[in-house]
């Protein structure tokens, strides 16, 4: 025998893209891009254990930073085993609506394929633009793809401008506080599982009372233990 | 990675021991898992996060170690690290042994059993399902995550035992998504007996087909595969892609192609338990299909491989086939596959082969298929007469054509033969 055990191939998985967006200005100079430089680095070999046990989705990142102009660490997606975080320099202005319009611009099927699972978004930013985000914004959260991504802001720094990520995520409780650098290093880690969250390989926890919802509200999201946020109704729309 | 524990911490049991925290092994949604040292024996240590380590989750836990593993299959709570409520807590359990692999390794083809090897991890699996039932209990998150298996020979280890808890009972777990019954996902029901039926069905079917039971033609025209999508295949709107009544969501070459390939290589038995756990099943809680008609069936697969003289590739006999007068073929070179002599006995369809054994189940049908009754022999006086030699300490008896009958005792042998027939004391085997 010619050492085919069985046929076929394996489990058919779909992609699901996961970007880190990361500003690279003059105010996150220092401790603050030192801090997320570790703690991204910290969580691949978390991402890539958790990609493991995931045989429904194929994990790929990228990452994409902006500060006077945007630009592509990662020019293509990157199979989560193979990614590897290159440490980032912060200096410059605030060019947030030039990195919404780099993604709008990977997230229009193609480059996209349009089958996946919905692509997650993350946000590290202190906020305060210095351009004109809001005309990017509107463009991306009018991409089939750019709606149905789950935005998660990571809002960095006592004087972060929260609002702006709050429209960026379009949920306030999505945009998570990080004051100090322990609390950064906890909601990146955080951030990180969002993907497998997405894709639901884990198991459901029900809430305290362990009641089950009225009709059509089923419990569909992973809760973390309540130590953070729920996901919950962070989709809108249909199935299509 | 950096865990709760710190490694070296001495940790003092209920019952006593000492364990010694060796290091972080993983963790979860609940909590942590460490390998601990005690008595130069190594333990795996679940520890809780504050917020899970509940009193609810202290008492189930009590409640199991005092109750003691259903089946040898468990990895199952043994003793307790406890100190007051209000700080987190953890449970002792058997570490998995490194030969053991997960579903999702099966599902990536990075651990590949044979068919035989895969028939008997099933069986394995159903067992122990079956004895934690027969416990009263419902498991309430069967998975890809908590099931691992030995390639080389089926068998199986059942982990993350620390939701289980009397059928009923309020445990803090509604299951995992494309595993959770229909029911569950419209929000109807909590998780039981039936619903573990269910994921069970979900679980078996992903390891024979490599693909979900409600992932066809529907599931590929599902651009973005998000909570709503998901909520309507496998909750509101759910149809098995072989329903033998409504074509509508069949598997599409090109996306679901395992589907295609292996349904046809299984028997009619087992398609049979798949259309009904997918079709009445999604409905009706209470009709799924119970362990025991998985075992027999499995038993059966296990009775039931032939080898490709021509290739070697392992072919299932079909019992359909046979009365329908279609030829077996070899799904690794497309040649004929002849059948060999059957022994039927009961509900039990036996390949009579070199070296085949027969089970316990067999003669009995109480699924035991590790104790061996009976072998296929040569007739050491006539090396072209093969017969099934008797290991048990019964009697059996050999009723011929005329209906004569002779005594088989332990260690003697009894020719296969046209018309003739072993009476194994509760069931009769015939030759065909």
């Amino acid at each position: 025998m010619s050492g085919l055990k069985r046929p076929g191939g394996e489990l058919a998985s779909r992609p699901l893209h996961f970007f880190w967006i990361v500003d690279c200005s003059g105010s996150m100079y220092g401790e603050k891009i030192g801090t997320v430089n570790h703690a991204i680095q910290s969580t691949i070999p978390e991402m890539v254990a958790a990609a493991e046990n995931n045989p429904n989705a194929q994990l790929m990142i990228r990452t994409l930073k902006f500060s006077t102009g945007a630009s592509w660490v990662t020019s293509s997606p990157v199979n989560v085993e193979d990614f590897a975080w290159d440490d980032l320099e912060a200096e410059g202005v605030t060019d947030l609506g030039k990195a919404f319009e780099l993604l709008s611009a990977q997230l229009t099927i193609p480059p996209m394929s349009d089958r996946a699972l919905p692509p997650v978004l993350v946000l590290l930013s202190d906020g305060q633009p210095t351009d004109d985000y809001k005309k990017a914004l509107a463009e991306l959260k009018k991409l089939p793809w750019g709606k149905k991504a789950v935005k998660i802001a990571i809002s960095i720094g006592q004087d972060a401008d929260d609002d702006v990520l709050v429209e960026f995520t379009g949920n306030k409780e999505l945009v998570l506080q990080a004051n100090n650098a322990a609390a950064l290093t906890k909601m990146i880690k955080w951030a990180s599982t969002a993907a497998s969250l997405v894709s639901a390989p884990a198991s459901v926890a029900m809430n305290d009372e362990g009641a089950v919802g009225e009709e059509g509200t089923a419990p569909v999201i992973v809760d973390m233990g309540g130590r953070l946020p729920d996901l919950d109704d962070i989709q809108e729309g249909d199935v299509w | 990675m950096d865990g709760q524990l710190k490694c070296g911490t001495v940790l003092t049991s209920e019952s006593g021991n000492k364990y010694t925290v060796e290091k972080l092994l993983g963790s979860g949604g609940q909590g942590e898992v460490y390998s601990v040292i005690a008595n130069h024996k190594t333990y795996a240590l679940k520890w809780y996060y504050k917020n899970t380590a509940t009193k609810n989750q202290k008492e189930i836990l009590d409640n199991l170690i005092q109750s003691g593993q259903p089946d040898p299959s468990f990895l199952w709570p043994q003793d307790m690290i406890f100190k007051v409520y209000g700080e987190s807590f953890g449970y002792i359990m058997p570490l998995r042994p490194k030969n053991y692999k997960s579903i999702v390794d099966m599902m990536k083809r990075k651990a590949e059993p044979s068919f035989y090897c895969l028939c008997k991890a099933a069986y394995n699996l159903t067992k122990g399902y079956n004895a934690l039932h027969g416990k009263g209990y419902s498991y309430r998150d069967i998975s890809f995550g908590n099931v691992f298996f030995d390639p080389d020979t089926g068998d199986v280890l059942i982990c993350d035992n620390d939701n289980v808890s009397y059928n009923g009972a309020k445990t803090g777990i509604y299951g995992t998504p494309r595993f959770m019954a229909p029911e569950i996902v419209v929000g109807k029901a909590k998780p039981s007996r039936n619903t573990d039926l269910f994921s069970l069905a979900v679980l078996l079917f992903y390891m024979f087909m490599l693909n979900h039971p409600l992932e066809g033609r529907r599931e590929a025209q599902i651009k973005c595969m998000d909570i709503h999508a998901m909520n309507q295949l496998y909750g509101t709107d759910p149809l098995f892609i072989f329903d033998p009544d409504n074509r509508d969501n069949r598997p599409l070459a090109g996306y679901q192609d395992n589907a295609l390939i292996f349904w046809d290589l299984y028997p009619q038995q087992l398609k049979d338990l798949f259309t009904a756990s997918f079709t009445v099943g999604l409905q009706q809680p209470n009709r799924r299909i119970t362990e025991s008609k998985w075992l027999e069936t499995f038993a059966n697969l296990m009775s039931g491989i032939m080898i490709c003289p021509n290739c070697g590739a392992e072919v299932f006999y079909d019992v359909h086939k046979d009365a329908n007068s279609v030829m077996h073929t070899c799904w690794g070179c497309q040649k004929a596959v002849p059948v060999p002599t059957r022994l039927v006995v009961g509900r039990s369809t036996i390949l009579l082969m070199t070296n085949t054994k027969i089970y316990k189940h067999h003669i009995d049908g109480e699924h035991d298929m590790e104790t061996v009754v009976g072998e296929v022999v040569q007739n050491p006086n006539n090396p072209n007469q093969w017969g099934i030699k008797n290991l048990t300490k019964e009697n059996w008896t050999y009723i011929k054509a005329d209906g004569t009958q002779i005594p088989i005792m332990e260690g003697r042998s009894a020719a296969i033969a046209k018309d003739t027939k072993i009476d194994f004391g509760q069931l009769i085997g015939e030759f065909h």
